[in-house]
């Protein structure tokens, strides 16, 4: 059973007399428990992809059915319960609220859940510990490197048990080293089962995943396997 | 919802608390207009439960007859009196009046001197009967009498602070003081009567009333004040109408003149001062209420750039399942908890500067705060914060996700 299904999905912009079209006739199916990277070239569409999928954003066209729910009919509130719910952000820039310490950032999810504070705090506790930052959850986010952010960001994508990860370009803003301590716990995130789906333009990033969707004018360009399912197995 | 309520509370909190300054130059507007209605407030009610108290020891049942002389005349130097006629016309005429006296002050110097010692007081001419009609007895001594005033004796009877002030002894009676250039012996001293208004009601000296006239020398320009008191049967309206009747006859009025003079209750004084406290303190308010409109404005404008600036934190939350009413519901509360936090210290600094007014006039009545007026005030900014909160808070709410997150 697909996890992510699109259908003819659409994204035009109209920019004075000119449409753009950002998505023109996107179809693809997501499995649970998948590893996927969207690559292309800025303007290829795959950020408008990106918040179509995170329900940020609402296609012009087409079906997106997000466990078997239809999205395109909610408004922009139960849109927000579905971002809450089934989906974790890990941007490029970390966006951390900047005046909450790391236990805040990752508590802030569940507030909207309506989740008393001391359930909140040991359900934080849990992911901080996943992402294997234990020490410094006090400090501010400007107080903590880029690698210690984005681990932070990612125990806040992980504190409410989302059905997808999505990651926007999440190594961007990192040194070589701490990428690859990154995506090495995005590896480790996805033999948990966990489904994964990362935007980037790197080749490199790409080649962690499973399966490669390549871009270009909107369009799906190349959709296929990079065969370490099987090296999975052999693990 | 109770703990994202309990959440946008604390955030709020915080948020104010890491802009200390600035937190505190927006609220200034609500501080100072709070401040002002407290301390006005506080001010005026400790003088209105004062009057009340103090008006009481007046006697109720007592009228004061004075002249009166609009100011249009004044200016073409007419002025309306109360003559010794009139009094005599009111005694022989008058239904429904106990005791009846002359009052007539001293217009020039009211010094008086004992030794080296020199004092100021109001040195009134009288009667017996002021002693009944202003309820004042005396505690050493005696008062004047009847046959005083008919020999013009050199006497007087002098009240508490008199005697401090020139440093008598504790029992004056048949100390000698000066007055105008005569001599009169101290027969009596007044029980303490305290304050009215600030003002002590025993600083007196009452000389009789024919020695007052025969010190003051000009008669015809006597203006004499009449009190009286009235018989515990008499309807002071149905006296004060007939009064009246008597002296526009007595002075030649014709119906569309204005009475020449004044005929008031105790009560009626009363309600002057509560009048004009009144106006005063709803004019003071209709400023203040102004300078809270301005506060309120500067919150607005404040809370304005704030959303402006967390735009990007306004995204980040709308992206990880903030919904409009979360986003509405923090800054609402940062706005409302803005305006009260100013609300309370200008309800604390308020008070402040109404207890420092009272401590530094002296005789001035303690401060005191209704309730009402804390609610109104609090009540108040709570109201102009959430008023001049919801279109920053609105706008807020509002946002694309996408665009918030966008921003830079």
């Amino acid at each position: 059973m697909a996890l992510i299904s699109l259908t003819g999905i659409t994204k035009y912009y109209e920019m004075g007399s000119q449409v753009v079209k950002a998505l023109d006739g996107i179809d693809i199916t997501v499995k649970k428990n998948d590893y996927l990277a969207f690559i292309g070239s800025s303007g290829s569409g795959k950020s408008t992809m990106l918040n179509i999928l995170g329900c940020l954003d609402k296609p012009t066209s087409g079906q997106y059915l997000l466990n078997d729910k239809n999205v395109e009919a909610l408004n922009q509130n139960e849109l927000s319960q579905i971002r809450n719910l089934e989906i974790g952000f890990i941007f490029q820039s970390f966006n951390l609220l900047p005046r909450a310490n790391a236990l805040s950032n990752v508590m802030q999810p569940l507030i909207y859940r309506n989740i008393g504070f001391r359930q909140r705090k040991q359900m934080a506790m849990e992911a901080l510990s996943r992402v294997g930052l234990t020490d410094r959850i006090d400090h501010l986010p400007n107080q903590l490197s880029g690698g210690q952010r984005q681990r932070v960001a990612i125990a806040r994508a992980l504190v409410t048990h989302p059905s997808i990860l999505l990651a926007d370009e999440p190594t961007g803003n990192l040194d070589s080293r701490t990428t690859v301590e990154i995506m090495q716990l995005f590896d480790e995130l996805h033999k948990e089962g966990h489904t994964l789906i990362v935007v980037t333009h790197e080749n490199e990033i790409a080649q962690h995943c499973h399966r490669i969707v390549e871009m270009k004018d909107g369009k799906v360009f190349n959709d296929s396997r990079t065969g370490k399912d099987s090296m999975r197995v052999a693990v | 919802m109770f703990f994202a309520f309990l959440e946008s509370f604390r955030s709020a909190l915080a948020a104010i608390f890491a802009n200390r300054l600035r937190s505190f130059l927006t609220t200034l507007g609500i501080i100072i207009g709070v401040a002002s209605v407290i301390a006005v407030v506080s001010v005026t009610g400790g003088m209105s439960a004062f009057i009340g108290d103090s008006f009481a020891s007046l006697g109720s049942n007592s009228l004061t007859i004075q002249s009166y002389t609009p100011f249009e005349d004044l200016m073409k130097g007419i002025r309306s009196r109360l003559t010794p006629a009139d009094l005599e016309l009111i005694e022989k005429r008058g239904e429904g009046i106990a005791s009846i006296t002359p009052v007539l002050e001293a217009n020039r110097s009211s010094q008086i001197k004992y030794g080296p010692q020199t004092a100021y007081s109001l040195i009134m001419g009288t009667t017996y009967a002021y002693q009944d009609v202003s309820q004042s007895y005396t505690q050493i001594g005696r008062f004047l009498a009847q046959s005083d005033n008919l020999t013009r004796r050199r006497i007087a009877v002098i009240g508490e602070d008199v005697r401090e002030n020139l440093n008598l002894p504790e029992n004056p009676i048949n100390e000698y003081v000066e007055l105008s250039g005569e001599w009169f012996k101290i027969v009596g001293l007044l029980e303490p009567l305290g304050d009215v208004m600030g003002q002590s009601r025993d600083n007196v000296v009452l000389v009789p009333y024919s020695t007052m006239v025969s010190i003051l020398g000009n008669q015809a320009q006597t203006d004499i004040g009449i009190q009286l008191s009235l018989t515990p049967t008499a309807n002071p309206d149905v006296v004060i109408s007939q009064l009246t009747t008597l002296l526009r006859n007595a002075h030649d009025l014709n119906s569309n003149e204005d009475d020449d003079f004044r005929i008031q209750t105790a009560e009626q004084l009363m309600e002057q001062f509560d009048q004009i406290l009144g106006t005063l303190t709803m004019v003071i308010g209709g400023i203040v209420s102004i300078s809270l409109l301005v506060g309120g404005i500067g919150i607005m404008n404040i809370m304005l750039v704030s959303v402006t600036e967390r735009t990007r934190e306004i995204g980040i939350c709308k992206a990880i399942g903030a919904k409009s009413h979360h986003i509405l519901m923090q800054f609402l509360i940062e706005a409302l908890l803005l305006s009260l936090l100013g609300g309370l210290v200008g309800l604390a600094t308020g008070y402040g500067l109404g207890i420092l007014i009272a401590n530094n006039i002296p005789d001035f009545p303690p401060p005191s705060i209704p309730l009402w007026s804390i609610a109104l005030a609090l009540g108040f900014s709570g109201f102009v914060g959430v008023l001049f909160g919801i279109l920053p808070a609105a706008k807020a709410a509002k946002l694309d996700p996408i665009d918030a997150l966008r921003y830079e």
